[in-house]
């Protein structure tokens, strides 16, 4: 995200004039927007002439508005941000009260205007504009018969390609299908890893399966590219690491992300962050379930108790459209930092904050044991 | 256990009425003339299908265009008979008239083919039933009286025919098995009560059973199972096949020699050429690995053989004096589980295999990296009763007997945990690689002087025939596919479930629901005219679209009566020991289920139950720790197939996986979704 001019008041009003430039920055944007907010943007509008005579013309014409934000909507895939609110901005075409939708994109600028610049909404700013923090990584998942290519980005993780072929088991006539099969297996996730991953994003590609599949492809990959000449490939071999995974589903990104030779690459960013957090709160819960607990009514109680050592949490609950929720979530980072504790945001589009999410989307790790929270109802 | 929920929510939904008046109406049939039995038709459609050959015929016929026989007068539509059938429940007669008019039924059926069947599968049942008794986390006192009823089942044999075939009527499944599944769940005063007065039971079984068949009925089910009468072909013919088919998993820590005892075994028992074997030794000696020669008989894709590790289920085959053996080569390596998951589930038998020499056994048995426990505990998941242990490479600790003793009885006490039989636990030392024990007596002095007990190939002829389900309709779970563009042709494999099949039988292939036809079955690559529940077969399917995905995991089913496909499960299961991490509700899983996998996620723990007991300790619990049971919710991000495991078992088995370990082992006990 480049910021383009700032002019807040901490805790105040202001305004801040911003371009995304990659797609994490619209899930920053996602995060930062809320209703309420006024966000101004050129944009594209179909406007109705009436002529003189009578006749009825449409023309789309471009324009510069801003709205009052009321709804707003992730395209993940299509990488595009949806604002729909009503225009506050005079306009020759467009009336005060006009509903509109802006759609923002990459490189197109535009200004978020907040009545309440909270120290949440400038930690996401102060995140999103910050260039040494990016972890691109394109990590392809196999099993058998399974391969998915995932690109993780700094808080982003989107699902590229998915191939999903039966591969016949072995023995009688089969042993020869077996071998068609897997190659033409590989031959297709061949063709989409080379549409996907683009090596002067990427910092690594990481190939992760249980077994031999990852070192078969692996194999595979750089024949294939000795006999066709896939330059990319064979420039970036070095690139190419491969991890042990104990199955080809996406939940098994956690342990590409936690494996040692990946979390040397990507090791200050926020993704490798929240591996290591969600890794501790996984292993408290097994060494001592009292020490860890999930629900926002639980982790309450255990604040109340200034128990709270490491705070998890997901950006999701964050995107309260209601005003008091999240301050009641500001709130409590606030007093977990205030007391001396850690607090985490999680991104939901990252495979831990999803696992997080799943987990009602708060979590803490706390500094003494509380077995009576397990009497509360949840 | 008992299925509260179910039955209370479930119980006053139009669907169990109408089942009610299903078998009610065909009740009324077997006492006028059995002869006419037949479905109730109810399809909306303009084509009626015949209950014996299944032909679909026009609306107008009223008689079988292929086989004749005379099509049900209540073909009308049943579509509006909701109302009408509760109607009719008041006039239903009371539940001890019931009883009387069904003894009568039963009585007339004994003398039909299917009271022959009943009484040949009433022994299983029997054994079935005090096998499993032991399953269900029972207490102790309770197994002891599941047993005794099981005897008594021995004892008044003419007795417990009729009350099967008398609960048969009741709760409308022409299956003993599913009834026994029945009583499994019920309270503990309930079978209780059963030996006593069994006939004042059946409205009570009747009713139990209802709610979990109603709850699995998808909207493609038109007909329950109650109704499903199976033709003669169908039923085996004791004279004609002496052999019946035994599934036997080998399984084990990884290294611990399964392949190349099972190398060995086929070797021995002539089903490997010299000529073939001379190329594996000739083989393996140039890749310098001469000690897998045997493995390489089963092993055959290049990975595995340079790597000298299976990966994947290999399926050989051989006779003994009782039985067509179907031995599956389960591999070891942890990475693999879901392979062998995949692989054994078919198994009725495992042989688990243990490397005796030092270090080894207790690497192999360690908790948190051997797969020793996890594979016992898996096949005992899969249903498994009757285990050979198999201690392998004896002749590397010299045959010694405390070696032996030691393995015996650190795995003893395990084996008790995970609920096996000491009874059906076989304990044989041997040696695959010097050929002791395998086929014959061993012939080394040191092994002869304290081993008396029978060899392997003997311990596979004493094993406990499985029970079949004959009579229920096809079910075959797909474990593996191979596609002939050439010929437009799907092959299948599996092993049946339930049911039979026949060369030019009309099947439905779940969970695309497309209808194919068989063209020829192939059992150990020779083809075959008929095969049965718990054989283990490949079909060729013709009009099946090969760009279509015929999956593993899918199920060739009865085209009447298709499997539900369901991505919302509630399950009962048992975490295993030494969990890395406890289960959460939202805890990423990986779910096995026959040959199906899928990702998913815990989205509930509704309870927490007592491990001996089965009663409900702790509703909706934070977490869920090593080795305490539970009723959980599972949701699955692609749907897969699956039953009930009160209306079938194989398909109602589940295992959950995270991290590479697994980490519950449980049982379908409804379809959510």
């Amino acid at each position: 995200m480049k910021i383009v001019r700032r002019d807040y008041t901490h805790n105040g009003p202001g305004s801040v004039k911003m371009t995304p430039v990659d797609s994490d920055d619209l899930w920053f944007a996602y995060n930062l927007i809320l209703p309420g907010d006024s966000v101004m943007a050129v944009t594209v509008r179909k406007v109705l002439r009436e002529m003189a005579s009578g006749s009825r013309d449409a023309e789309r014409v471009k324009l510069k508005l801003e709205v009052r934000v009321e709804g707003i909507e992730y395209d993940k895939e299509g990488g595009v941000l949806r604002i729909r609110g009503k225009n506050i901005l005079e306009n020759e075409h467009v009336k005060i009260g006009q509903f509109h939708t802006l759609e923002l994109e990459l490189h197109r600028p535009f200004v978020l205007r907040k009545q309440v610049w909270d120290s949440l909404a400038l930690e996401v700013l102060k995140q999103a504009s910050d260039p040494t923090a990016s972890a691109d990584l394109a990590v392809l998942l196999m099993q058998e018969g399974l391969a998915q290519i995932f690109l993780v980005g700094r808080s982003v993780t989107t699902s590229r390609a998915r191939i999903e072929t039966s591969i016949p088991r072995k023995h009688g006539p089969a042993i020869a299908g077996y071998d068609s099969a897997l190659n033409k297996f590989f031959q297709n996730v061949l063709q989409a890893f080379l549409k996907h991953v683009d090596f002067n994003v990427v910092r690594c590609a990481v190939i992760g399966s249980p077994g031999f599949t990852k070192d078969q492809f692996h194999r595979y990959l750089l024949l294939e590219a000795e006999k066709k000449e896939l330059r990319p490939i064979i420039e970036n071999k070095s690139k190419i690491i491969l991890v042990h995974t104990s199955s080809g589903y996406k939940h098994s990104l956690r342990e590409v992300l936690d494996a040692p030779s990946v979390m040397n690459i990507i090791k200050d960013t926020k993704a490798a962050e929240e591996v290591v957090c969600q890794h501790a709160f996984f292993r408290w819960n097994s060494v001592d379930p009292d020490r860890a607990c999930y629900g926002p009514k639980h982790v309450e109680v255990a604040n109340e108790r200034l128990a709270v050592q490491t705070l998890l949490l997901t950006d999701d609950l964050f995107r309260n459209a209601d005003v008091p929720t999240r301050r009641k979530y500001v709130d409590l980072v606030k007093s977990v930092k205030g007391s001396g504790g850690k607090a985490h945001i999680f991104s939901t589009m990252h495979s831990s904050g999803e696992q997080l999410a799943q987990l009602t989307g708060i979590a803490a790790i706390l500094r003494f044991p509380l077995p009576d929270l397990d009497d509360i109802e949840m | 256990m008992p299925r509260k929920v179910n039955r209370g929510v479930d119980y006053d939904e139009a669907y169990d009425s109408y089942d009610d008046y299903d078998y009610e109406d065909d009740n009324d049939y077997s006492v006028d003339s059995p002869a006419k039995v037949e479905e109730p038709q109810q399809k909306v459609k303009k084509l009626w299908s015949c209950s014996i050959c299944t032909y679909d015929n026009e609306e107008g016929m009223s008689v079988c265009d292929i086989c004749g026989v005379i099509r049900n007068p209540v073909a009308g539509d049943f579509k509006n008979s909701n109302k009408k059938t509760a109607a009719f429940k008041f006039d239903a007669p009371s539940p001890d008239d019931m009883v009387s008019t069904r003894l009568q039924s039963s009585k007339l059926n004994t003398q039909g083919k299917r009271g022959k069947q009943n009484a040949s599968n009433s022994t299983d049942t029997a054994v079935n039933g005090k096998l499993d008794s032991k399953y269900s986390d029972r207490p102790p006192a309770e197994t002891f009286h599941g047993s005794s009823g099981s005897i008594e089942g021995h004892n008044s044999l003419k007795k417990g025919i009729l009350s099967g075939q008398l609960s048969d009527e009741a709760s409308g499944s022409s299956n003993p098995l599913k009834i026994e599944g029945t009583q499994g769940n019920a309270d503990d005063d309930f079978s209780g009560q059963k030996q006593t007065a069994p006939a004042s039971n059946f409205g009570k079984m009747s009713l139990s059973d209802k709610p979990g068949n109603s709850n699995a009925l998808d909207s493609r089910k038109h007909k329950s199972t109650a109704e499903y009468h199976p033709d003669k072909w169908m039923l085996p013919d004791k004279a004609n096949d002496t052999l019946t088919q035994l599934n036997l998993a080998i399984v084990g820590h990884v290294d611990s020699g399964k392949s190349t005892l099972s190398g060995r075994l086929l070797h021995l028992l002539g089903r490997i050429t010299k000529k073939e074997m001379h190329k594996y030794e000739k083989d393996a000696k140039i890749q310098g690995k001469s000690s897998f020669a045997y493995a390489w008989a089963l092993d055959e894709s290049p990975e595995e053989r340079e790597r000298g590790i299976t990966m994947n289920v290999a399926v050989a085959y051989f006779n003994s004096k009782k039985y067509h053996v179907v031995i599956l080569d389960s591999p070891g390596h942890k990475d693999f589980v879901p392979n062998m998951i995949s692989g054994a589930t078919q198994a009725d038998a495992a042989i688990l295999v243990i490397d005796a020499s030092n270090g080894a056994f207790e690497a192999g048995f360690d908790g948190s990296k051997g797969q020793t426990r996890e594979h016992a505990l898996l096949i005992r998941s899969f249903g498994v009763e009757q285990l050979i242990v198999a201690v392998n490479k004896m002749d590397v600790v010299g045959y010694s007997k405390d070696r032996f003793d030691l393995i015996v009885t650190q795995l003893g006490t395990f084996f008790r945990s995970c609920g096996f039989k000491e009874s059906c636990i076989l304990w044989i030392p041997l040696s695959a690689v010097e050929n002791q024990n395998l086929v014959a007596a061993p012939s080394d002095a040191r092994l002869l002087s304290w081993y008396r007990g029978p060899y392997l190939f003997d311990a596979i002829d004493s094993l406990q025939p499985p029970a079949r389900d004959f009579a229920k309709p096809l079910l075959m779970p797909i474990c593996d596919v191979t596609k002939s563009s050439s010929q437009g042709q799907v092959s299948v494999c599996g092993k049946l479930v339930a049911g039979a099949l026949r060369s030019g039988l009309k099947v439905m292939v779940m969970p695309s629901g497309e209808v194919g036809t068989i063209k020829s079955l192939e059992r150990d690559s020779q083809s075959s005219a008929v095969a049965r529940a718990g054989d283990n077969v490949t079909i060729n399917l013709q009009g099946i679209d090969l760009s279509n995905n015929v999956m593993p995991g899918g199920v060739v089913c009865h085209p009447d009566y298709p499997v539900a496909v369901a991505r919302h499960l509630e399950l009962k299961v048992r975490a295993l020991e030494e969990l890395a991490v406890p289960i959460l509700n939202g805890s990423q899983v990986e779910f096995h289920i026959h040959h199906a996998q899928a990702a998913g996620k815990v989205a509930k723990i509704l309870s927490i139950l007592d491990p001996k007991s089965g009663k409900e300790t702790k509703r909706s619990p934070r977490c869920l720790l090593s080795k305490q049971s539970a009723v959980i919710e599972v949701v699955l991000n692609t749907p897969v197939c699956v039953e009930e495991y009160s209306n079938c078992r194989a398909l109602g088995r589940a295992s959950l996986r995270a991290m590479g370990r697994t980490i519950a082992i449980g049982i379908v006990t409804r379809i959510i979704q």
